[in-house]
C-alpha cells in the first residue's frame, strides 16, 4: 500500500466513523461537497488529520480542487507531508 | 405583542421583495407570509395550548423560519434542538425543558406529518410547565454544568428590543443581502429576525469552501456577511482573485480572530473584518464598527443603550465583564430564575473576562467558567465527562480546552482507567453514540490520577489547558 492509499484508507475510516450516517456509502471517489461535508465536518478532518499526521493543513489549501474527494484529500496530505 | 407582526409589516411595504433565497430560488415576502399562513393553518389542528413549549429540530432552509414564524402565530415557545444532537441528547433537553410537543425533520413515533418533511408529534412533560405569566417567544437551551441553570428564557417583547439594539450597529435596511451560513438552531433572532423586519434579503450561503460561496455572494450581491473566524480564514486565504465589492460589512463573531485571518482578510478584500459580542443571556452585546483595523482584536464598544463594566478589575484592568440594558434575559427556565434573581440591579454578569481601554472598547481575554469553545460552537466539559464516566473502562474523566492556533480550542479528555488495557477506541464509539460529534473529545489522554482541589476534593478544572503533549 502506497503512503497516499494509506492515508485515503485513514479518511475513509474516519468520515464512515465521525462524519457521514453509518448508512451511507462513501468511496474515495464521493464529491464531498456534494455529500453534505459542512463548515464543522471539515473543522473535524482538519483536525484528524493534525491529530493523526501532526500537519495542519493551512487554509490556501483547502479548495474546491483538494477537498473534490478523498482521493484528492489524501494526495494534499501526501505533497505536504513531504514539504514539510 | 407578538413577533409575527414585524414580518407581517415588512411583507405589507415590500410584498414583492425578496426575502429569502435557498437555492437558486428566492422567495418573496408575500410568499413567506402565505407559507407561515400555511403552517401556522395546519398547527391549529393539533390544538397547541397557548405558551405550549415546542422543539425545533430542522435543517436551515426557508421552511425552517416559516415554521418558527407559524409557531409564534400559534402563541407558541420556540425550542430550538440543533440537528446534530444524538437521540439521548435531544431526550434530555426535551425533558428539561419540559416540550409539549415537537417539530422534527426526521420521522418521529407516535408522529404525523405537517408536511412531507416535517414531524409533528406531541410529548408529555413529567411535570408541565410553568411560563410565570411570560408571554415567551424562544428558550434557548444550554446544556450548561450540572449545577447551571439551563434554558435561557425570551418573551416576544425582549426578543423585539433586542433586534432594535442590534440594529442600532448594523443598520440592515430593505437594500441589503445577508448571506447566510450559520446553524439557525444556533443563530435566529438578532439575525434573521431582524433581517425580516427591517426588508432585507437572506441568501441562504451552506458553501463551506471559499470558491463556491465567494461566487454565490457575487451572484446575489450580498452586502452582508455573518460568519465565524474559520469561514473568515477559508476566504481569506482564496486566491482566486474574486473580490466582494458589494460587501458592506462583514462580520465575525462566536470565537476570538486570529490576528493573522483579520489581516489577511483586510489586505485581500480591502474590506476589514469586524468582531461583534453576542451573548445568549444578551443579544449582540458590542460590535467593533469604530476601528477595526487598528483594534482588530476589540470587540467593540457597547451597542445602543447597552452598558458594559468591569467586575473587580486586578491591576492591568482585567476581571468580569457585565452589562445592562435592554434586550436582558427574562429568566432561566431550570430551574425557574427570574431576571430579576439572576441579575443585580439591572446587571448581568456575564462570565467572560476581558477589560475596557481608554475610549470604551471591549476586549475579551477569556472565561471564567470551563466551557470550551471549538471554533465557535460551546462544550460542556461535565456533559461530556457524565459521558465518559458511564463507559466501564473509565473510573474518572477530566475534559478541557486545548488552545489552537486556528480553531480557538479543541476538546480533549484525562481518563483513568479501571483495567491498563482498554480500549480507547471503544471509549471514543461510546462517547459518539451518546453526544453530537463535534464534542467528542479529538484525543484522550490515559493518566494515573486527576488533580484536586484540596479542600472538596473536587476534580480541578483548567481554563483552556495550552501545550498539553
Amino acid at each position: 500500500m502506497s503512503e497516499v492509499e494509506k492515508i485515503e484508507a485513514e479518511l475513509l475510516g474516519f468520515l464512515h466513523r465521525e462524519v457521514f450516517a453509518s448508512n451511507m456509502a462513501v468511496t474515495a471517489e464521493t464529491d464531498l461537497v456534494a455529500a453534505g461535508i459542512d463548515s464543522m465536518s471539515l473543522v473535524r478532518i482538519l483536525l484528524f488529520v493534525e491529530m493523526t499526521h501532526g500537519l495542519w493543513i493551512h487554509e490556501k489549501e483547502i479548495t474546491t480542487e483538494s477537498l473534490r474527494n478523498v482521493r484528492t484529500l489524501a494526495a494534499t496530505v501526501a505533497r505536504l507531508l513531504h514539504e514539510r | 405583542m407578538n413577533l409575527t407582526e414585524l414580518l407581517d409589516e415588512t411583507a405589507s411595504r415590500w410584498p414583492e421583495k425578496a426575502a429569502i433565497v435557498e437555492g437558486d430560488t428566492p422567495v418573496s415576502y408575500a410568499g413567506l407570509v402565505e407559507r407561515v399562513a400555511a403552517f401556522s393553518t395546519r398547527l391549529r389542528g393539533f390544538d397547541l395550548p397557548p405558551g405550549c413549549r415546542v422543539g425545533l429540530c430542522y435543517p436551515n432552509s426557508i421552511d425552517y423560519v416559516a415554521l418558527t414564524f407559524a409557531l409564534w402565530r400559534n402563541n407558541a415557545a420556540v425550542v430550538p434542538i440543533p440537528i446534530e444532537c444524538t437521540d439521548e441528547e435531544s431526550g434530555t433537553l426535551a425533558a428539561a425543558m419540559q416540550l409539549q410537543a415537537v417539530l422534527s425533520h426526521k420521522p418521529l413515533p407516535q408522529g404525523t406529518s405537517l408536511t412531507p418533511n416535517c414531524f409533528f408529534a406531541p410529548l408529555t412533560p413529567a411535570t408541565p410547565p410553568d411560563n410565570h405569566g411570560l408571554n415567551i417567544a424562544f428558550i434557548r437551551f444550554t446544556s450548561g454544568t450540572t449545577n447551571a441553570r439551563k434554558g435561557v428564557v425570551l418573551s416576544h417583547e425582549t426578543v423585539r428590543d433586542r433586534v432594535n439594539v442590534a440594529n442600532r450597529a448594523f443598520g440592515i435596511g430593505p437594500e441589503d443581502t445577508v448571506m447566510w451560513s450559520l446553524p439557525m438552531s444556533h443563530h435566529f433572532l438578532i439575525t434573521i429576525v431582524l433581517y425580516l423586519s427591517r426588508g432585507a434579503t437572506i441568501v441562504l450561503a451552506r458553501q463551506v469552501l471559499a470558491g463556491p460561496f465567494l461566487d454565490r455572494v457575487n451572484r446575489w450581491r450580498g452586502t452582508v456577511l455573518y460568519g465565524v473566524p474559520f469561514q473568515h480564514a477559508l476566504l481569506a486565504a482564496d486566491g482566486s482573485g474574486a473580490n466582494l465589492s458589494s460587501v458592506r460589512l462583514a462580520i465575525s463573531t462566536t470565537c476570538q480572530l486570529p490576528q493573522e485571518v483579520a489581516e489577511n482578510f483586510s489586505k485581500r478584500y480591502h474590506l476589514p473584518l469586524v468582531q461583534a459580542l453576542g451573548i445568549i443571556e444578551l443579544g449582540l452585546v458590542s460590535v467593533n464598527l469604530d476601528d477595526p483595523r487598528g483594534r482588530w482584536n476589540s470587540v467593540g464598544r457597547p451597542v445602543g443603550e447597552l452598558r458594559a463594566r468591569i467586575l473587580s478589575p486586578d491591576a492591568e484592568g482585567r476581571g468580569e465583564l457585565a452589562v445592562s440594558g435592554p434586550g436582558l434575559f427574562d429568566a432561566y427556565a431550570s430551574p425557574w430564575l427570574s431576571r430579576d434573581e439572576a441579575t443585580s440591579d439591572g446587571w448581568f454578569t456575564t462570565g467572560d473576562i476581558g477589560w475596557l481601554d481608554a475610549d470604551g472598547f471591549l476586549f475579551l481575554a477569556g472565561r471564567k467558567t470551563a466551557v470550551i469553545n471549538l471554533a465557535g460552537r460551546k462544550v460542556f466539559p461535565e456533559e461530556i465527562e457524565s459521558v465518559l464516566n458511564r463507559h466501564p473502562a473509565v473510573r474518572e474523566s477530566r475534559v478541557h480546552g486545548r488552545l489552537h492556533p486556528h480553531l480557538g480550542e479543541v476538546v480533549e479528555a484525562d481518563l483513568v482507567l479501571t483495567k491498563a488495557d482498554a480500549d480507547l477506541e471503544a471509549v471514543r464509539d461510546f462517547c459518539r453514540a451518546h453526544l453530537a460529534s463535534y464534542k467528542v473529545p479529538t484525543r484522550l489522554h490515559v493518566v494515573s490520577s486527576l488533580p484536586r482541589t484540596v479542600a472538596t476534593g473536587k476534580i480541578r478544572r483548567a481554563v483552556a489547558v495550552a501545550a498539553h503533549e
